[in-house]
């Protein structure tokens, strides 16, 4: 109990390191990203981020993040729900599965997709004859994307389903509620902090990924760049200033979603008080 | 006797969990009206055959008949029967208005129907008012009781309650129970519920059924149980027992057999002070007061008697025991179990002095 009190030395120690760590590792490295930026001005620096390779690869990089969320969302609730409200062989397995991505390294991930599909694949053939592009274009960079993705939101539905437990859906149905009845009413109003949330944390990854993206993207300028392929292309260019720009923009969408995401856990919070 | 006389009946029910076998052979047979206990510890397999009977479950073999139609292959939404979850399992994010609908709405009920039916459910669990409340605002009991009403909305044939009273203090427990009992009265509605509290069962139930290790041990009115258990498993389980193995050492009891043992309750036990004016005071043995606990509305009185320790209940108004006394002991009646047959054993001396009573 005197731990509370009496140790001030203890608490401002820590207190100090804990800023230091965040001022040296995070705070400097984002105020150096936004000095070098506009080191050469404002005109170089929107120069920099309206350069039509800088919006293109934006855009991809907006592009894939859209697909890894709606396809990871599907899949997301589709597991934490079959994993946490059946009973059935295979569901260790299953659950196991989902983590591979978190534990496998990302540039594996994408070697992964170039031997599946690659020239070198018995599937090949196939997507040739069908004019199928998968490495080295867009449905590669998309693929990718939601590979390294892919447990964000069911990790985060998995736990707040099994704390609910299966007795309201089993009462629903017993009344006579079909299956989407029973999601809509019972289920989904109990995950939507959490699946926001998961939502959240996947946009956040699936913006920043590089190293699948990088091994499947082929790196064309304007075409397969993703924003992060390109912030590397123009800093192995020497072009610090352009890089920096294209950094300062994934800065900013980081923020918006970090701001979201403190909104949106206070909600679920606030939310949770009422409804226990 | 009409069909209808066994409204619910379970014929050879099996069902294991893998290697777990929770039901073996389980028949029962629930005339229409009556409200029936599945009493047991946890693990005889009271919940499964609760839920069996919903359709939470189903056999591996076996028949589930409800009205004398085999319903092993209706879903549980079909087989007209209401469900309170020992959790009540309250939808959350409704109202306790939607949740109380929500059965009505699925039924496709018209909106002054639905309106009707819960104000009529609200004034009969006496939450009127509450229905804007989510379950979250809600007290133990209340919450109970909404979940009682959400599975009578639909008028259901069956009414099955999981554990209705597990989570709720033991103060409102008591009068939830007898609420409850009146409540089951009055609508005259089949119900079964499942319960490890012997106490409960006997207060609320018409008939008990006894579950153990999967098996229905013995099925019968409250009282039927108590004056005759016909499995050693009853005889221990009802009524605050604690046995005896040397019973041939009291008088006035005979050993039935050399691997007999007996099963004594509190209530078969007399202790009186020395001089106190009793009946079979002459019959009675000698014992010395181990302890005397205050039962609130009785006292237990721990004797030894030929080096065993007996409980026996006294009145408050009758005159004070203390410990280290020693006080006339008589033993009306015992259980004597041997092996998988139960005999039930007067005192020799009542035969007796019955003529004179």
């Amino acid at each position: 109990m005197n731990l509370r009190k009496d140790s001030g030395a203890l608490k401002w120690t820590l207190i100090i390191i804990g800023e230091l760590f965040l001022a040296l590792f995070l705070i400097l490295p984002l105020v150096f990203i936004v000095r070098t930026s506009l080191e050469k001005g404002l005109a170089v620096y929107f120069k920099s981020i309206t350069d039509q390779y800088a919006v293109k690869a934006a855009f991809l990089t907006i592009k894939a993040t859209i697909w890894a969320v709606v396809v990871n969302t599907i899949f997301g609730v589709c597991a934490a729900w079959c994993i946490t409200k059946f009973a059935f062989h295979g569901k260790k397995i299953l659950s196991t599965f989902i983590d591979l991505p978190v534990t496998v390294s990302p540039i594996i991930a994408g070697l992964i997709y170039v031997l599946t599909f690659g020239r070198q694949s018995f599937l090949f053939p196939l997507l040739d004859r069908w004019d199928i592009e998968i490495i080295f274009a867009t449905p590669g960079i998309i693929l990718a994307t939601i590979f390294v993705t892919f447990p964000f939101i069911s990790r985060e539905l998995i736990p707040v389903l099994t704390a609910q437990g299966t007795d309201e859906e089993e009462a629903a149905a017993l009344m006579g509620a079909k299956t989407w009845t029973i999601f809509r009413t019972v289920t989904l109003p109990h995950i939507k902090w959490a699946l926001l949330y998961g939502v959240v944390l996947c946009t956040a990854r699936a913006m920043g990924e590089f190293g699948a993206v990088s091994v499947l993207s082929g790196h064309l300028r304007g075409k397969t760049n993703t924003l992060p392929l390109y912030i590397e292309l123009l800093y192995q260019g020497y072009d610090f200033t352009g890089a920096f720009a294209a950094s300062s923009l994934l800065v900013v969408l980081t923020i918006i979603i970090l701001i979201l995401r403190v909104w949106l856990e206070g909600r679920g919070n606030k939310d949770a008080d009422i409804r226990k | 006797m009409t069909v209808n006389a066994n409204y619910l009946e379970l014929r050879h029910i099996e069902k294991r969990f893998g290697d777990f076998h929770v039901s073996k052979d389980v028949n029962l047979s629930i005339p229409k009206g009556r409200l029936v206990a599945l009493l047991g510890s946890s693990g005889s397999g009271k919940t499964t055959i609760l839920r069996m009977i919903a359709g939470l479950e189903t056999p591996d073999s076996g028949e589930i008949v409800i009205d004398g139609k085999v319903v092993n292959d209706v879903p549980g939404s079909e087989r007209g029967i209401g469900f309170v979850f020992q959790s009540y399992a309250l939808f959350r994010y409704l109202t306790v208005y939607d949740n109380i609908a929500f059965g009505l709405r699925l039924k496709k009920a018209s909106k002054s129907e639905i309106d009707d039916r819960v104000h009529e459910l609200l004034k009969l669990i006496n939450c009127e008012g509450l229905e804007k409340r989510f379950p979250s605002q809600l007290s133990g009991g209340q919450r109970q009781r909404v979940a009682f009403a959400r599975a009578l909305a639909p008028n259901p044939q069956i009414l099955l309650l999981d554990e209705p009273f597990a989570a709720i203090d033991a103060k409102v427990r008591l009068e939830l129970r007898t609420w409850l009992r009146r409540m089951i009265t009055q609508l005259g509605i089949t119900s079964v519920f499942v319960t490890h509290d012997q106490d409960e069962a006997i207060e609320v139930a018409d008939d008990v059924v006894v579950t153990n290790a999967g098996r229905v041990e013995q099925t019968g009115t409250p009282r039927e149980l108590y004056v005759n258990p016909k499995t050693p498993f009853v005889a221990q389980f009802i009524g605050n027992t604690a046995p005896i193995d040397n019973y041939d050492k009291f008088q006035f009891f005979d050993s039935v057999g050399p691997e007999t043992r007996a099963i004594i309750r509190p209530e078969f036990v007399s202790v009186s002070k020395k001089g106190e004016n009793r009946q079979f005071v002459k019959s009675a043995e000698e014992g010395v007061v181990e302890d005397v606990v205050f039962r609130g509305s009785s006292l237990e009185i721990k004797v030894r008697v030929h080096d065993v320790v007996i409980s026996g209940v006294r009145s408050v108004n009758d005159p004070i025991i203390e410990i280290g006394e020693t006080v006339d002991v008589f033993i009306y009646r015992l259980i004597i179990v041997d092996g998988e047959k139960i005999v039930l054993q007067e005192n020799k001396s009542l035969r007796k002095e019955s003529v004179v009573i």
